[in-house]
């Protein structure tokens, strides 16, 4: 049995998707969620392996969902859409699996044989960077109950810890469902610890430590380590020697 | 006394000259004081010529001459100014010297005088800014009374010998003064005339032409068919009392009115030689019924005797149709008709073109409003299917319903034509697309609807409210991870002097951003519309707060205009 999440706004359209997958007995739907940001908690936690994406939901869609994804642990995608003339043709383009709504039994049948097909042949993921976007304009975090939709540049550190991903801003801290790896390529934060990124244009100071390392001060006095290995690149990056 | 009565005999001759040459063109630049070289030029050939008459027909006494050359001086000063009357004073005591005589001398400098005398006076008239008094009998009588004298006195003066300079005098200077002036006086009289009959006639042809101009103003707002042909033709008729006025196009009659009506039926293939002329020449053709006769060509018994036909033309000068003025047999054409006729063809083309170039305006807003319509965009549509598609798993009487708020809301956006509906069909329109969303958005949508009963029954534009409810869910309550709400409100506002009616669409996403040339077609069209027809203090207003709320308010007015 795959283990499917599907994540649409619209209730009957979840419920209506569903009920296709049950019938089809191949399918076990381990979550339903109405927005990217429960689709990409439930993803982070639960790994699916096969997630049902709607592209149109509010604030952020389907789209930018998949670019919020680490491309290492990604779970196969379903795109599905009632009507979007330039998503179909990028699908198409590319040769990415999709469904339109309302979905045909018999095709979600051949859509699910393929995603098998590529299980047992441990095929590669397709390469979804043609449709995802470059840069992130919002992140996700969960802070103390409450979604929030971050903006990149307000966040000053990010770093990883075992409780997850943590954002600082200037007055806050939060709890982001993204991969630190994802944050780096998708954000202007900068690398400057195995753990830890940081916003080049909130860096106060760059206190050089005698081991060769080194600590960043943020505008708002947050600090961060800067590893031996990322120093280099940190200096390079504002031209000093 | 013998000599006045002479004098006066031959001032007799000379007004009925005047009264005569006052019937004919060359005197209408004198009725006008335009200060233009095109008038005083035409003063002075006028008067040049009467200063000469006047020395013609004088009387030999005394080895001189009695005469009212003074009347052409004078009245030349008096009406071309002080250069003009100059001149003519010149020209006429040049003239006067080369007949000779012992007051040759005298007289060409006497008339010469008289001439700017009379300049000075309309100088003087000019600069008190009461030129108007110039045409004034009295004026003239006194300015001539006073010129004669001087005239005497220059003879006494420069004449030689002075013994019989002062018995001419004697003789001459009373019947002189008295014909010269009595002459000019009457002289100022037929002027006068002429200008009160023709300012008469000017006032009735600006009058008529005005109040037909005005009565016509948007009647071809429809096009150029009989039905606004016939208010037009209707409208001439009663406002020119001509015998019958006909409108046609290239091919037939498409109006008419008056005497002949019985025949001249609307409809009829146009059979007139000289509308046919004149559609094929763009020219205009007047048939008087006298110098070429004329008989009505669908009629033997038809009372017409005369017509004017005057094309109709395109603004690149192609004949559309033509306006024929008929006066029946025992009537004449008046002048004032023919030229008003001429002038009216013109009026109708402009009214013609404008009133096509409103209709091309109504077809591209008739367009819009498809355009509108077509907006049902196909997202909105699938995405309902596949509502409906889930419903019928587990409530098929309530997806039959969804089925049916489908088929009514697209059935009245096929409703094409209609222009004005009632809030009440608007808001079931309204309805059926909401049931729908409330399906589809099941859980994330709530909709509250505060609507005054008395608005219902008004009429306001179609799709007024409907863009506004998809725009405030497609771009707000849709893009809500929360709860979405929608309120809809109608009541009346009371605004300095009148009452509006205020329909405003607000939803808590507060996502509006100036549209976009496309994303807000939909709301400008509302806007322009409800601008277009009740003017520009009126439409839609736009107001936002950041992740607060968005409101879209209509305001029309209760008692429009239009429906008058």
């Amino acid at each position: 049995m795959l283990k499917a999440i599907v994540i649409d706004d619209e209730l009957y359209a979840r419920e209506e998707l569903n009920e296709l997958l049950v019938e089809s007995q191949q399918v076990e739907v381990i979550a339903q969620c109405s927005n990217a940001i429960e689709g990409l908690k439930a993803i982070n936690s639960l790994k699916p392996d096969v997630i049902f994406l709607d592209i149109h939901m509010p604030q952020i869609t389907g789209l930018e969902l998949l670019s919020m994804l680490d491309p290492v642990s990604m779970p196969k995608v379903v795109f599905v859409t009632a009507y979007d003339e330039y998503a179909i043709k990028a699908f198409e383009d590319n040769a990415f699996d999709y469904l339109l709504k309302p979905v045909e039994s018999s095709r979600l049948h051949k859509t699910l044989q393929r995603i098998k097909l590529i299980n047992e042949q441990k095929l590669d993921q397709p390469n979804y960077s043609p449709i995802t976007c470059q840069k992130l304009e919002l992140i996700p975090c969960s802070g103390f109950n409450r979604i929030l939709l971050l903006e990149p540049n307000n966040i000053e550190i990010a770093m990883s810890e075992q409780t997850g991903v943590h954002l600082l801003t200037d007055s806050d801290k939060f709890t982001a469902s993204l991969s630190l790896k994802v944050l780096e390529e998708k954000t202007d934060l900068i690398r400057c610890h195995r753990q830890y990124l940081i916003n080049p244009t909130c860096i106060r100071e760059i206190k050089l430590l005698d081991n060769g390392s080194a600590e960043i001060v943020t505008k708002s006095n947050h600090h961060a380590p800067v590893s031996r290995r990322y120093l280099k690149v940190i200096k390079d990056r504002f031209g000093l020697l | 006394m013998e000599v006045t009565l002479l004098l006066l005999q031959q001032l007799s001759v000379y007004l009925v000259i005047t009264y005569l040459l006052s019937k004919t063109p060359l005197f209408m630049p004198l009725i006008f004081i335009s200060g233009r070289n095109s008038h005083r030029i035409a003063c002075y050939i006028l008067f040049s010529s009467f200063c000469i008459l006047g020395t013609y027909f004088s009387l030999s006494i005394e080895n001189a001459l009695a005469n009212t050359r003074a009347i052409g001086a004078v009245m030349g000063g008096l009406l071309g100014g002080p250069l003009v009357g100059l001149a003519v004073g010149l020209t006429g005591g040049i003239h006067r010297y080369s007949m000779g005589g012992f007051t040759d001398v005298a007289c060409m400098i006497s008339t010469t005088t008289e001439g700017l005398i009379g300049g000075l006076l309309h100088l003087y008239y000019l600069r008190k800014g009461r030129i108007e008094q110039i045409f004034r009998p009295m004026i003239a009588l006194g300015i001539t009374l006073f010129a004669e004298i001087v005239q005497m006195l220059i003879i006494l003066a420069v004449a030689e010998p002075f013994d019989q300079a002062w018995l001419l005098v004697q003789s001459i200077a009373l019947p002189m003064i008295i014909a010269n002036s009595l002459g000019a006086a009457l002289f100022m009289s037929i002027i006068q005339d002429k200008k009160a009959i023709f300012e008469k006639n000017y006032n009735a042809f600006s009058t008529t032409a005005l109040r037909i101009a005005q009565r016509a103003v948007g009647v071809f707002k429809h096009g150029f068919n009989a039905k606004s042909c016939q208010k037009i033709a209707d409208i001439i008729y009663q406002e020119t009392a001509v015998g019958a006025v006909s409108i046609t196009d290239k091919e037939k009659i498409l109006a008419f009115v008056g005497v002949g009506q019985d025949h001249h039926l609307c409809g009829t293939v146009i059979s007139s030689a000289y509308t046919l002329q004149a559609i094929e020449q763009g020219e205009i053709m007047y048939v008087d019924g006298y110098s070429t006769s004329y008989q009505c060509s669908l009629n033997d018994g038809c009372k017409l005797g005369s017509v004017l036909v005057i094309p109709l033309l395109e603004a690149d000068g192609r004949v559309f149709g033509t306006v024929k003025l008929y006066e029946p047999k025992q009537k004449l054409f008046s002048t004032l008709n023919r030229s008003l006729g001429e002038g009216l063809a013109k009026l109708i083309s402009n009214q013609i073109l404008l009133g096509r170039y409103i209709q091309q305006k109504n077809l591209i807003n008739q367009s819009e409003i498809r355009l509108l319509q077509a907006q049902v965009n196909p997202h909105f549509l699938f995405n309902t299917l596949n509502t409906i598609s889930a419903v019928t798993r587990k409530d098929p009487q309530k997806a039959r319903e969804l089925i049916q708020h489908l088929s009514h809301f697209f059935r009245s956006n096929l409703k094409q034509n209609i222009e004005q509906v009632t809030v009440r069909e608007e808001l079931e329109h309204v309805h059926s697309y909401l049931e729908i969303e409330l399906a589809r958005f099941a859980d994330r949508l709530t909709v509250t609807e505060e609507i005054d009963e008395r608005l219902l029954s008004l009429k306001i534009p179609t799709f007024t409210l409907q863009p506004l409810i998809e725009n405030a869910i497609k771009h707000g309550t849709s893009t809500l991870i929360g709860q979405g709400k929608l309120t809809i409100k109608g009541y009346f506002l009371e605004q300095s002097k009148e009452t509006l009616v205020v329909l405003e669409v607000i939803d808590n996403a507060g996502n509006y951003r100036e549209p976009s040339s496309s994303t807000g077609l939909g709301l400008q069209i509302v806007d322009k519309r409800i601008k277009n027809q009740y003017g520009q203090q009126y439409g839609l207003v736009m107001t936002c707060e950041a992740n607060q709320y968005c409101k879209a308010t209509i305001t029309l007015p209760l008692h429009s205009r239009q429906e008058a």
